[in-house]
This record gives structure tokens, sequence and C-alpha cells, in this order.
């Protein structure tokens, strides 16, 4: 549970990005960014148009919106796993042209490499940190205890539930020690119970290691319990429709009246 | 507790009537003894099996020894050639639009239908025998291993390459551990794959070999022979499939739907 003094530290972080500015308000800078498919027997479609949007440092950011609406190509291609048709991104004015500038990326599901145990999935991230096989499994525990897996190190993913698992990834994704968290539907998947839970957690470690987090989801309640700001994506072709300001301070409840005039105001723009 | 019992009882029941209904059946006359030898004649054909041996002097256990040598060294050989191969082919996707009609041609043909080709080439003696295993194997094999390499799930591409993970390494860590389940897959074919054909090449120019043996027992009317010689050669592809289950299952403790898998 997230103490309340960290969430008024937090606070005035979001506002500055908002009234954007200085180097830390656009620690990630989405500029015009376009991506269209070439499709089968000619032409081209159209994923995402126009997409201007900057992040703060520290900053979470949730996107969502209908299936369809580029959001997941979008957190991609700031990913650095797929490139732009159009205009560019930037981490920290380093404009981004693959992985591994920063970004620390949780998927969906079924992305932990099965031969692995719950340790090695995560020291498989420190690989490129130059240390011994002793000193990542160590930093690997460390990581598995911070997401509360400690006991269930050795094992495989196949014995682990699809909320264990989504926890090895988030603490896979940290040991590269990323700037960024890039998060799509990561709790998807999961049933309620669990998902509320782990929603907890990410907070929880997004304050402890001051992270910011871009997260994909298709719950507005999801994206209201998270985050700072919701950009909302509408499909055909892919753009920005609106984005919301949550002014509701954490730990959030669903029965906040904020809450739930947001809720209505997103879903009525969703729907419309 | 009783109701597993029964289970049990029960099949064990029914093909004991079975076998004593077929018994009576040839020694009242109404079946042919040749055409289907009843047990007591299978037993007593399986002593002098193992005692004098068919032809004499050739006993059933150095029949099975001969067979099984034969199948595992074609086999292993097929073996030694196919995996580093196919991952070489798996691995660069030009060289595998290259062979792909190849290998699914050479897979097609039916490993019999090379034996005179064979004979031709390596006479009717031994190497003839291990080629043909070892070609029925090879193929089976370096189909597997090539496909093992080449559709790895991409979500785990995807996530290795967010750790920046490529080339040789990405072979290595992710590409190589990702494509065991189907090589031990291919193993497992190939294995059966070998006893299939070990039959049909013992057929000619030896007397020595569980197929040497079918066929030996054929020209002399012994079909109580003849049906050893399939229940050992289903005994050993058991015994050896079962075998490498459990290898597989130490090796690769993480591998999911393992029983589905496995045949």
């Amino acid at each position: 549970m997230p103490d309340k003094s960290n969430v008024a530290q937090l606070r005035p972080r979001a506002v500055e990005a908002v009234v954007g500015g200085s180097s830390a308000s656009r620690f990630i800078d989405i500029a015009g960014v376009e991506k269209s498919f070439a499709q089968r027997g000619g032409g081209a479609v159209s994923v995402l148009t126009n997409i201007d949007l900057t992040i703060a440092e520290n900053e979470f950011v949730s996107l969502v919106g209908r299936s369809g609406c580029g959001k997941t190509t979008l957190l991609n291609i700031i990913a650095g796993l797929e490139n732009a048709t159009q205009g560019a991104v930037s981490i920290a004015g380093r404009p981004v042209t693959g992985p591994g500038q920063g970004q620390g990326v949780v998927f969906q599901q079924h992305a932990l490499f099965p031969w692995l145990t719950a340790r090695d999935n995560v020291a498989f991230g420190f690989r490129k940190a130059g240390l011994t096989k002793a000193q990542r499994r160590e930093q690997a525990m460390d990581l598995l205890k911070l997401v509360g897996l400690e006991h269930a190190a050795a094992r495989y993913p196949r014995e682990m539930s699809g909320g264990m698992q989504q926890r090895v990834s988030i603490a896979r994704a940290l040991a590269l020690d990323p700037q960024i968290l890039l998060m799509d539907e990561p709790f998807g998947a999961l049933d309620e119970l669990t998902r509320i839970e782990l929603q907890q957690e990410l907070l929880r470690i997004w304050e402890a290691r001051r992270k910011t987090v871009v997260f994909v989801t298709h719950s507005i309640s999801e994206a209201l319990t998270l985050s700072d700001r919701i950009v909302l994506l509408a499909p055909n072709p892919g753009r920005i429709k609106q984005v919301y300001e949550v002014d509701i301070p954490r730990p959030r409840t669903r029965t906040h009246p904020r809450f739930n005039a947001l809720y209505e105001e997103i879903w009525s723009d969703l729907s419309s | 507790m009783r109701r597993a019992l029964a289970n049990a009882v029960a099949p064990a029941a029914a093909i004991l009537v079975l076998l004593v209904a077929w018994e009576l059946g040839v020694r009242y006359g109404f079946l042919k003894p040749y055409q289907f030898p009843p047990v007591s004649r299978i037993a007593r054909g399986f002593v002098e099996l193992s005692t004098i041996g068919f032809p004499t002097g050739v006993s059933i256990w150095s029949h099975t020894l001969i067979t099984v040598a034969r199948v595992l060294q074609g086999y292993v050989a097929a073996l030694a050639l196919a995996i580093p191969l196919g991952l070489v082919i798996g691995a660069v996707p030009v060289l595998d639009k290259l062979t792909a009609p190849l290998v699914v041609f050479c897979r097609s043909v039916a490993t019999l239908s090379l034996l005179p080709l064979v004979i031709v080439w390596f006479g009717a003696g031994e190497l003839t025998k291990v080629f043909l295993i070892g070609y029925g194997c090879f193929w089976v094999m370096l189909s597997n291993v090539i496909a093992g390499v080449r559709y790895v799930d991409p979500m785990l591409l995807r996530a290795a390459s967010t750790f920046s993970v490529k080339g040789l390494e990405l072979f290595t860590r992710v590409i190589l551990p990702a494509a065991l389940p189907r090589i031990f897959a291919g193993a497992r074919m190939a294995l059966g794959v070998g006893f299939m054909v070990i039959v049909g090449a013992e057929m000619i120019g030896t007397i020595e070999g569980l197929g040497a043996l079918i066929m030996e027992a054929r020209t002399f009317y012994r079909s109580e022979i003849t049906i050893i010689g399939m229940l050992i050669i289903g005994l050993i592809g058991f015994a050896i499939t079962s075998g490498l289950g459990l290898l597989e299952r130490y090796l690769l403790p993480w591998a999911a739907n393992l029983d589905q898998v496995r045949r």
C-alpha cells in the first residue's frame, strides 16, 4: 500500500507534465508518429496517425481504447520493437532506434522463457551488465523479493500461476534497471482478484523505484486506479482522442466521486 | 479401490478368454494352426528359440541384439548428422528455403523402396541395412530440427530483443533451448522409423536379426515364430520409447505438454 506522503510527492510531477516546459516533463517525447502497414493487394492501412504526446519522468500514463486503436503498436514503437513510418520518439532527448535504451517491457503473457526458473528468467535481464553468474542470481533474488516471489525462485513458468508469471515478468523487466517500464496489458489475462493485487504491487514498485510507466489496458477502472494521466486512443486510424488528468489522491478507491465522474466521462468518449 | 481392481481385472479376463477360445479353436480344428498359432505353440516356439535357436544355432537373444545394434548404428549416425545440419539450416532462412523441397521429397520416399538401389551401391551386407535405417531416421530428424529452430514462439524472440540479445547469443540462449522439445520429438519419431525400416532391411542377405527371423519363419510355415519376432520388436520399441521419454523428462523438466508430444 502506498502511503500518503509518497503520493503527495508524486502529484506535482504529473501536473508539471501537463503544463510542460522542463526537460523532465518531456522525458518521453512522441512527435508526429505515424504507422502504416502495406496491405495485401496494394495500398496501406494506417494504424497510427498524428501521435503527439510527451510523458514526464516518473509519470504513470495509461493508453486505453478499443481493440485496433493502435495502443500496443504505439507501445512497441516506444520500446523500439517496431519502427514508426513517420515521426520520432525520443527518450531523455535521445531518439529511439531500437530496444535497450532504457526501456523495460512487460508483455501480456507467455513471454517468460519456459526453460528457465523464475530466478534465471530474472537473471536473464542482467546478462549485459557484466556480472558473474552468482552476482546475477543474487540480484535476481532481490528482485524476486521485491515482487514477493522469493519462495518460487526455483519454479519453472509452467509451474506458476498467471499472476506469479506476471510478477516474474515485472522483475525481469526491472533487471535492466530501465528508466521506463512499458507494459502491454500485463494483467489482462488475470482474474479480477489477482489483477487488483498486482495493481497494488505495481504502484508500490513504481513508487519505490521511481520509474516512468506507460501502461496499455482495456480497462478504464484499471487505468483510473493506476495512472497520473490517461490517453484515450480512437481507431481507424489510431489517434489520440482525449487526454485525462487523474486528480484523485492515491490509494484510490472506486467509490471516490471523482473516480466515478472520470469513469463516466471516459466511457462516454470511448463509446461516442 | 474395488472399482480400480475391477478395471484392471476385466480387460485381463477378456484377453484370457480370447486366448483360451483361440487355443480351443485350434485344438478342435476350427482354426488352422499355421494361420493362427495358439498360445501353447507360441510358448513352445519361444523355448525353442531361446535354447537351440532358429535357424538352428541363432538364439532369440542374438537376433534381438543384432537388430538393436543395427538400428542404433543407423540411428546414432543419422542424429549425429541431422542435428548440426538442421541447426544450421534452421538458423539461416535462405538455406531453409533452398533445401525445403529436397527435405520434403527425401522424407516422403519410402525408405525400403531404395533397397534395390542401395544393394547395388553397398552390396547386401551390413552397410546396406545400417544405411537404410540411417536414411529413414535422418530425414525425419532433420525436418524436426529445422522446424524446431525456425518456429520459435515470436513472443520469446520479442522478449529477448527487449534485452538486446541477438546474433549468436540469441541462438544459444533462446532459439536452441526453445527448439529442444521439438528436437526430442524428432528423435522419438526417428527411432520409430528405424524400427519400421529394420524389419524390411533384414529380409535380404542375412539370417540374423528379427527381420530375418520373421522372413525365415515364413519360409518354414512357422507362424508362431513370426509372431514372436513381432512381439519382441514391439517390446523393444516400447522400452526404448519409454526410456527416451524418461530421459526427456529428466533433461527438459521445464517442458510443458510433455504427454501430448510423447507418442
